[in-house]
């Protein structure tokens, strides 16, 4: 996916990207401090808000095959098992109970599907709402800031899920998370940004340990500790 | 007060009648103005336009509005000499349903919007990430609001069945034709036989109370139906 | 879809409590009907081409019962179902004016005239006439006189409490011509005057619970009298207190779609000789008195 100078003004904040390559099948982590346009650069590639100018070549994805999944995620008011299989609903795919079984499996849900959503834990509902962003296969899921508050078991289930899935069949993954060790781990790419622009690119290896950009060596200083430990 | 004296007494007002034509009525009144209620609430939501918030304060005042003007501005219209006489609706129960229908729809109308104001945003962009098309979106805001959709129904049901204003005006309270037992009460209440109007007014009370048991134990089906 | 659902559900079961509803009616009105024909037979009447005659009327017939009474023995007579709207008089002359009615029962001459001289009503044709009487505290300050010149004068003069119906019914009016006729025309200096804007009974109760006088129709007195034992009539029988009750029909020349049929029928039926007795003899049985006064000519 590339993104070519594409601008986004909101009030004193402006957003512009003058180039940007987003390899497929690779895991992006986006870093930078609260801010810095991580989040609206993630509704602007999920389309949820336009751009004032500029452009996304999706090369050749349609917006069905692109999902993202929040902080705090939306979830139908209904039950576990309706807000899993809303996705394949509306593509008027039949819930094969299999794989439906499946990904319960995989979020921890088993025992939970006619559980009213509303009613699990905010764990328990990041990790429906992410099951949910994957049971339909798409080519490109945004995840943003879902791991910030999970526990460390929570992650992990991330992390294997992500894992598993980049084995079986990898998919373009767009990951927003201030947890560096997730990101040094997981990703494939990093991408630093700083007042709505994009300041460094590069593996985890070159941004996080040879940080280039003074903002990113400033960053990455203050949150050390969380790094480190 | 003995109960031969009752029998004689609702048979004179019109008991069962006023009770089949404040069911038929209210029904009606209901259901088309959730039907108008919702839509507009659904178009003024999407849409922007200059005007658009003082369409919103206007809604907003309608709400409020008194019956009873509805009431006189709906006479004016239906009678033969106003603007929509041809219908013949004066003295009907088109007549009486069309008042509250300009009473309700707005109620309906402002309660469904705010909701919408709140909720709809969030939706959407949901619905967008999931892929959902224009009408699959629509379609889950209303299933997403559905219980504050029933609240307003049930709001305006409530607001039908109780309303004596305009229905006295365009009605005009005939007896076994247009005599609805908020106007029968009123009737009562004109000949001073104050016990027969709150004994009628009890009744009334226990059918809003019924329909909205039953309608809570409907709505209570429906979402234990969902979760197979 | 679910909203859709939801309404098609709330309609279901307002339906199920229709029918439910619908099958008493039924029920209701077919007794009634059985012990109607019962009482006489009813096979000469022909059903008339348009058998719903709307009457506009005032609330002092309706309240006595008197329509009630008369309106299935009309129906057995002549085949017409008489469905009445009962507004203050001004209102039920409006009705006429806006051909929302076929026949107007009213009782206001002045009005009454003005409305045939305008061309909406054929023909003005009295019918009965009932009488106002004066009614107050048995044991207060006004005697019992047969002079309502000298009761009003009192009231004025001594400042007494007098609850005025005040919604511009035809009780009002009646109040008002004769306030006109003994030629007080400061009625509402009286410190004690109250203006109340509602029905006769309402009257009735607060001029009880004030300890002051009404005006009201001797019909809703009769009918009411024993809810105020503390009141009495003080006077009646002057010439200033009758109440002339009139019976128009529309002009089908203004509304060609009124009922004329059924309002011309109406009228030849209520002045007939046989339906005056009725209206003579209505509540005598009750009240030991007449509520209305039969004098069609």
């Amino acid at each position: 996916m590339r993104i070519t100078d594409l601008t986004r003004r909101q009030g004193d904040f402006l957003l512009k990207i003058d180039n940007a390559y987003f390899e497929p099948g690779k895991i992006h982590g986006m870093i930078g401090s609260n801010g810095s346009g991580k989040s609206t650069l993630a509704k602007l590639i999920m389309g949820i808000i336009p751009a004032d100018s500029g452009c996304i070549d999706y090369e050749g994805l349609t917006p069905r095959d692109i999902t993202m999944t929040g902080q705090k995620p939306y979830l139908l008011h209904s039950s576990v098992y309706q807000n899993l299989i809303y996705p394949l609903k509306i593509r008027g795919i039949e819930p094969r109970a299999e794989l439906v079984d499946q990904w319960l499996e995989k979020a921890g849900l088993q025992h939970k599907r006619k559980q009213y959503a509303l009613s699990l834990s905010s764990g328990e509902q990041q990790r429906l709402s992410f099951a949910r962003a994957l049971i339909f296969g798409p080519k490109l899921v945004i995840v943003d800031e879902t791991l910030s508050n999970l526990a460390p078991d929570g992650v992990r289930l991330f992390e294997s899920i992500m894992e598993q899935q980049q084995r079986e069949n990898p998919i373009t993954w767009i990951t927003i998370s201030h947890q560096l060790v997730h990101i040094s781990k997981l990703c494939d790419e990093v991408h630093f940004m700083e007042q709505g622009r994009l300041v460094q690119s590069g593996t985890p290896e070159q941004v996080l340990k040879h940080p280039t950009n003074p903002s990113v060596i400033q960053y990455l200083a203050n949150t050390e500790v969380s790094f480190k430990g | 007060m003995n109960e031969p004296f009752f029998s004689e007494f609702f048979g004179t007002i019109g008991m069962l009648d006023s009770i089949r034509v404040t069911i038929i009525m209210s029904f009606f009144s209901t259901l088309i103005s959730s039907i108008l209620g919702v839509t507009l609430a659904i178009l003024l939501e999407r849409s922007t336009f200059p005007m658009k918030r003082l369409v919103v304060r206007i809604n907003r005042t309608m709400m409020g509005a008194p019956p009873v003007v509805m009431g006189l501005l709906t006479y004016m219209l239906l009678r033969k000499r106003g603007p929509l006489g041809f219908l013949g609706w004066v003295f009907t129960i088109q007549g009486m349903v069309t008042a509250q229908t300009l009473i309700i729809t707005p109620i309906i109308c402002g309660m469904v919007y705010s909701y919408l104001v709140r909720e709809a945003p969030r939706i959407r962009a949901f619905a967008h990430t999931m892929g959902a098309n224009r009408m699959q979106t629509n379609l889950l805001i209303l299933r997403e609001i559905r219980n504050e959709v029933y609240f307003s129904v049930v709001s305006g049901y409530g607001r039908s069945i109780s309303e004596v204003g305009a229905v006295f005006l365009v009605g005009g309270n005939i007896k076994n034709v247009t005599r609805t037992m908020t106007t029968a009460i009123s009737t009562l209440k004109g000949a001073g036989d104050y016990y027969e109007g709150v004994f009628l007014g009890i009744i009334l009370m226990l059918m809003a109370f019924v329909v909205q048991t039953l309608a809570d134990w409907f709505r209570k089906e429906v979402r234990e139906d969902e979760n197979y | 879809m679910m909203n859709k659902l939801l309404t098609a559900s709330l309609a279901a079961l307002m339906a199920l409590s229709l029918v439910a509803c619908g099958g008493d009616t039924t029920s209701g009105s077919q007794s009634q009907q059985s012990s109607a024909s019962g009482s006489s037979s009813q096979n000469e009447v022909k059903t008339p081409e348009d058998p719903i005659l709307l009457m506009a009327t005032t609330t002092s017939t309706d309240d006595t019962g008197l329509l009630d009474y008369l309106a299935p023995m009309f129906k057995e007579d002549t085949g017409y179902e008489l469905q009445w709207t009962a507004v203050g008089t001004g209102d039920a002359i409006q009705k006429g004016m806006d051909g929302e009615v076929s026949v107007l029962l009213v009782h206001a001459k002045a009005k009454e005239e003005a409305f045939v001289n305008d061309g909406y009503g054929v023909e003005r044709v009295e019918v009965m006439y009932n009488d106002f009487v004066i009614v107050g505290p048995t044991d207060g300050p006004v005697a019992y006189t047969e002079d309502v010149n000298a009761a009003f004068s009192q009231i004025r003069n001594d400042e007494l409490t007098f609850v005025s119906r005040g919604d511009n019914s035809g009780t009002h009016t009646k109040e008002l011509g004769v306030w006109s006729a003994i030629g007080v025309e400061d009625y509402e200096s009286n410190p004690n005057y109250v203006s109340a804007g509602a029905g006769m009974a309402d009257t009735l109760v607060m001029a009880d619970e004030m300890g002051g006088y009404c005006l009201t129709d001797r019909g809703t007195w009769l009918a009411k009298k024993a809810d105020f034992p503390q009141m009495s009539i003080v006077c009646e029988g002057d010439d200033n207190l009758l109440n002339q009750y009139g019976v128009i029909a529309v002009n089908p020349e203004k509304y060609p779609d009124t009922n004329i049929d059924g309002a011309n029928a109406f009228i030849e039926w209520i002045t007939s000789d046989e339906i005056q007795e009725v209206i003579g003899q209505y509540g005598v049985e009750e009240y030991g008195e007449p509520l209305f006064f039969p004098n069609a000519k």
